[in-house]
């Protein structure tokens, strides 16, 4: 499904990937790990369209399509969601509005008609039980105000609604609780399906205690070093990054 | 400019000094002497007496600054990757032992690139017959200099003052200035900050106590030339009797300033109904990407506070000073200059005590 | 990230839509103002003398008054001798008495602008009190007003038929020398909208009123008075648009409202005068004096505006809070793009006790426009237990444009609990990224935040105009984000 090749990006003139290579196939979940800076987030941005990232080389391919020129909207019209590590505060707009307005622009680029917002509102109590949150949330500005576990909710609340082809969520267990973690794993698991991928980014090893993926890259300066089944997250946990660096550098 | 270097010499020996003006005419009263004494007692810095706005030969030993003085002008030079850790005094005392006059003085402080100083500016007054003050201070800041600036202003409710403060801070320079005005009739101080090199910071703040028929005015100025750089203002005022008082604070971003963060703060106590305070804080912003807020409040002493503390076994006048207290401690805690905020915490204690008797039935 | 901002200022950019002039022959003055202009006003508005001699004392007053320059606004002098102070449609001469009787072609003005009179006022009940040109030409629905004994009607039939009321009221909130603007409007204003509320009614629905400058050259001065008497209600809407013209061309209105005890008056606005294009050529000079006064106890007002159109906003729409427990309201949203210039604001006047008033203001800047929030509020010494809370916020788009904050507090009473809060802030990289990941377009996503950003104001206003002023604050920011 999602194809990256050879890739190099940079930010603000220095290079954080330099020939990272990624194939993930539908239904798969892929977790990637890596050090502070190892540039986990600067994938997660790029795969999503942020254009403060330069690609200088590589390629990234969804469904054989060329990501690159497409804009994030395009991008996202085309199922690919990105679960922020900081979701972003929209003070005064409405949350259910913003996920109506998500959801329609989604359908009508698959062609199928506009959700009225009877409909919406339906949709959206069913998969808010599902995720077990106050439906309270759908009236509240855009993470306005909102705690840490509940921004992060709200990421998994969006995703369920939207149902991306591609999911990539970005330290989505950082900063939560051991509850807050656990629903938010358990809204995860529960869109695991056979046509959706999911890439999982993530410091540590705890969200994979709830989340198993069926893969476990590791992500050091801009480039995948080694990969493996769940297996290597305990190892990683186990004997820290630096075991990997030694290994290498050997 | 015909300069010349002043022997600097240590308060301590300040009394023991024949202190002879030219002509012969002793230019200072043992009074003056005594304050001098008494405010370099309860202050630990290296003074520099400016006494009825001119400099006298005797100032305090700066170890590794470059102190000048011309017939108008002071002028003090921190070398460059000098860090001042002392604190340098400057105390201007304004005698009307002989009769009401006028003084003027004028101070210029160049902090080199990497350098740092900590400063106590001082006004005073003796005598009951009326005088005029006023001081014009500049102040550079060199890339990277830090400067932590503190104005005290307790003069004779006679007393008039106007001052200025013009600073120019370079790259990555830091200022953080903190003022009291406790007396004085007329007051006016002008503070103008421009922020001119990438990385500048500064922290304005000020405490304002007004009683009588005082009037007290502070403008503050910051103009942000360039960015990324921040400012931080944060004024109080307390007004009772028949006082007055203005709080002007001023932001300007200017185009292309981006990365620009500044607020403004302002807060104030009203103690009694005849007291007046004017408040103008003021944002133009001619660039993009900016964030700037600015809070302003007004209001009398909190009367369930005050109940609150009553029930508590507070009499009313202990309960008025814990609150006003409070309200003024909050600068005091902002001020830099640690060694120094608990004898001016005591002070504007001692204020806050007078006001509260000014408004007693 | 970077969006840049110059690309968000080419996604701001739709032509003013409101743009073209209708052709109906004009019954005007030459240009000039001198006493026997304002004796021409009156007489052909067959005035009775009170009101003769009320202008005249207004013009010689004004004649010892300078322009005010305190301003965050810069514009050419205004050319006073140039300006023709009346301009009515011909067809005054024999008034229509229905909407069949009206010159179709001003219908058909109505239409491009969006309003089908009848229909609009049938569908939604609303009374339109159409001021074109100086003149009002239509006036609905009186019937059902008047059995409420609501009086709704254009100024100058007012001063016709309510000579008393005009009389006693008119002046006494903003008096003829209160500004330069208000003297001169004080002496040729044309005509206006006047509304009386009788004791205890709530008016059966809300009053609104068109304006529309046509004429090429003539300076608007409307004239617009509601007194709400003792225990009444009334909502009344007020909105503009105008035909696009290069020359600039003045407006100065005044507004003045009376809310005696208990009185409620509800006084909204959507204002999108000509701007004038984007490269500032042509636009409004809008310098209006609204200001309402709280004269009996209990009574509030509340100012609700929408800011998207002038070349020049000065407007500071402001309460007296006189009677005891009255209560002020100021909310708005000031959209300034290309060139404009806004200097907006209110003043509370806290005069009674237990007085209380809340401003709520939100400036948007984009292109090379100068936006400004002046705001004062002031405690008088017997105001014993007022209260404000104010917050004003500006939110800047682009490079070029300025957002300035001029709040004055001056507080002559120590019980009085005054809070101000302001920011300024940009529409972050950040904001827009995450709704784009959600698939929502660029241009979407601003209005979406920037609606976000007003919606405060918005929910204050009447529902039919809080759409309305959505869709006109999207098309006031079109080619400003791109």
């Amino acid at each position: 499904m999602l194809e990256i090749n050879d890739l190099h990006a940079s930010v603000g003139g220095s290079e954080i990937l330099r020939g990272l290579s990624l194939s993930v196939r539908a239904g798969e979940v892929h977790a990637i790990m890596g050090p502070n800076g190892s540039g986990k987030s600067t994938l997660a941005q790029l795969i999503a369209g942020n254009d403060a990232y330069t690609v200088s080389r590589g390629t990234v391919e969804l469904d054989g399509e060329d990501l690159l020129p497409l804009s994030p909207e395009e991008r996202a019209r085309r199922g690919i969601f990105l679960g922020f590590q900081y979701p972003v505060e929209i003070p005064g707009v409405n949350n259910a509005y913003l996920l109506k307005a998500a959801l329609n622009a989604r359908r009508k680029y698959a062609g199928l008609s506009e959700i009225d917002a009877f409909e919406f509102l339906k949709l959206a109590r069913d998969k808010m039980a599902m995720l077990n949150m106050d439906p309270k949330f759908l009236n509240r500005g855009v993470n306005e105000g909102f705690s840490g576990g509940e921004k992060k909710r709200n990421e998994i609340l969006q995703m369920a609604i939207l149902e991306p082809r591609l999911a990539v969520l970005d330290e989505t267990d950082s900063g939560l609780d051991i509850d807050a973690l656990r629903a938010v794993a358990n809204g995860v698991n529960a869109l695991r399906d056979p046509d959706r991928a999911i890439i999982l980014v993530t410091h540590y090893q705890r969200l994979l205690d709830y989340i198993e993926p069926d893969h476990v890259h590791v992500l050091s300066e801009g480039r995948i070093v080694r990969s493996g089944d769940k297996s290597l997250a305990l190892q990683l946990e186990e004997k820290g990054y630096d075991w990997l660096r030694e290994a290498a550098s050997a | 400019m015909n300069q010349r270097t002043t022997p600097l010499q240590s308060i301590d020996t300040l009394g023991a000094m024949a202190l002879d003006a030219p002509g012969g005419q002793p230019s200072v009263t043992p009074p003056a002497d005594a304050t001098v004494a008494a405010i370099a007692s309860q202050f630990p810095a290296n003074w520099l007496v400016i006494r009825n706005g001119k400099a006298s030969d005797v100032a305090a030993q700066l170890p590794g600054l470059n102190v000048a003085l011309t017939q108008d002008v002071l002028s003090i030079q921190v070398p460059a990757q000098l860090v001042h850790d002392g604190i340098v005094g400057l105390l201007f005392i304004d005698d009307t032992e002989n009769g009401a006059g006028m003084s003027h003085a004028r101070v210029v402080i160049e902090l080199q690139a990497g350098s740092a100083v900590n400063i106590i500016e001082y006004h005073s007054t003796i005598g009951n017959a009326m005088h005029h003050a006023h001081c014009a201070m500049e102040l550079s800041l060199a890339a990277g200099a830090r400067c932590n600036f503190i104005r005290f202003q307790d003069r004779q409710t006679q007393h008039d003052q106007t001052g200025s403060l013009t600073a120019t801070l370079d790259m990555d320079s830091q200022l953080h200035h903190t003022a009291f005005d406790l007396g004085g009739n007329v007051v006016r101080n002008e503070l103008n900050i421009k922020l001119a090199g990438a990385g500048a910071m500064t922290c304005l703040y000020g405490l304002f106590m007004a009683g009588g028929d005082q009037h007290v005015e502070n403008h503050s100025r910051v103009d942000h030339l360039v960015g990324p750089a921040s400012s931080e203002q944060e004024y109080r005022g307390i007004a009772a009797g028949a006082s007055r008082c203005v709080w002007r604070g001023v932001a300007v971003v200017h185009r292309g300033a981006d990365g620009t963060n500044a607020s403004q703060a302002n807060h104030n106590l009203l103690l009694s109904a005849a007291a007046i305070i004017d408040a103008t804080p003021q944002l133009e912003i001619y660039a993009d990407d900016v964030k700037a807020s600015h809070g302003t409040t007004f209001g009398g002493l909190d009367q369930n506070a005050l109940f609150y503390l009553r029930t508590r076994g507070l009499d009313d006048a202990a309960a008025r000073r814990l609150l006003i207290g409070a309200h003024a401690g909050k600068i005091v805690a902002r001020s830099p200059l640690p060694a120094l905020q608990a004898r001016i915490s005591e002070i504007v204690a001692q204020r806050v005590a007078t006001l509260i008797a000014e408004e007693a039935p | 990230m970077a969006i840049e901002s110059d690309n968000i200022e080419t996604l701001v950019n739709r032509r003013y839509q409101h743009g073209f002039v209708t052709e109906i022959e004009n019954d005007s003055l030459p240009p000039g103002l001198d006493e026997n202009v304002v004796c021409a006003i009156s007489a052909r508005k067959n005035e009775p003398k009170f009101m003769l001699e009320w202008r005249l004392r207004a013009y010689r007053q004004w004649q010892q008054m300078r322009e005010p320059t305190w301003a965050q606004v810069h514009y050419p002098a205004i050319d006073y001798g140039a300006i023709s102070y009346f301009s009515a449609p011909k067809s005054d001469a024999n008034r229509p008495r229905s909407l069949d009787e009206v010159d179709p072609k001003l219908l058909e003005t109505y239409d491009k602008l969006g309003i089908p009179l009848h229909e609009r006022a049938r569908l939604a009940g609303v009374a339109v009190d159409a001021v074109f040109d100086s003149v009002s030409v239509a006036t609905t629905f009186k019937a059902k007003l008047s059995e409420a004994g609501v009086i709704f009607c254009p100024f100058s039939e007012a001063v016709q038929k309510h000579p008393e009321l005009v009389q006693k009221y008119l002046g006494s909130v903003v008096p003829q020398r209160d500004n330069f603007f208000a003297a001169l409007n004080s002496a040729v204003f044309s005509d206006g909208s006047f509304v009386y509320i009788p004791k205890g009614v709530r008016c059966p629905m809300e009053l609104s009123t068109y304006f529309r400058i046509n004429a090429a050259n003539t300076g608007q001065f409307e004239r617009t008075l509601i007194v709400a008497d003792e225990d009444s209600y009334v909502s009344y809407l007020e909105g503009c648009t105008a035909p696009m013209r290069d020359e600039n061309q003045l407006h100065a209105a005044v507004v003045e409202l009376v809310a005696l005890k208990n009185a409620r008056i509800k006084y909204s606005t959507v204002q999108n005068w000509y701007p004038g294009d984007e490269n500032g050529v042509g636009g409004i000079y809008n310098f209006v004096t609204k200001r309402g006064d709280c004269r009996g106890e209990n009574a509030k007002i509340s100012w609700t505006q929408v800011e998207t159109g002038s070349a020049i906003t000065w407007k500071y729409p402001s309460c007296i809070l006189r009677g005891d427990n009255s209560v002020g309201e100021f909310y708005s949203v000031a959209v300034a793009n290309n060139y404009q210039q806004a200097d907006t604001g209110t003043k509370m006047i806290h005069i009674g006790r237990n007085t209380s008033s809340t401003i709520v203001s939100k400036g948007i800047s984009a292109g090379h426009a100068q936006n400004s929030y002046r705001g004062l509020v002031r405690v008088m010494p017997q105001a014993t237990g007022a209260r404000n809370h104010t917050q004003c916020d500006s939110l800047l788009i682009g490079k070029d444009c300025g957002a300035h904050t001029f709040p004055y507090m001056e507080i002559r009473n120590p019980d009085a609990k005054i809070e101000h809060e302001a920011t300024t802030s940009k529409i972050s990289a950040e904001q827009l990224f995450y709704c784009r990941q959600r698939g929502i377009a660029e241009e979407d996503a601003v209005n979406m935040i920037v609606n976000g950003f007003c919606k405060e104001v918005f929910k204050e206003l009447p529902m039919e105009f809080a759409v309305e002023a959505q869709n006109l604050l999207n098309v006031s920011l079109e080619g400003a984000v791109g």
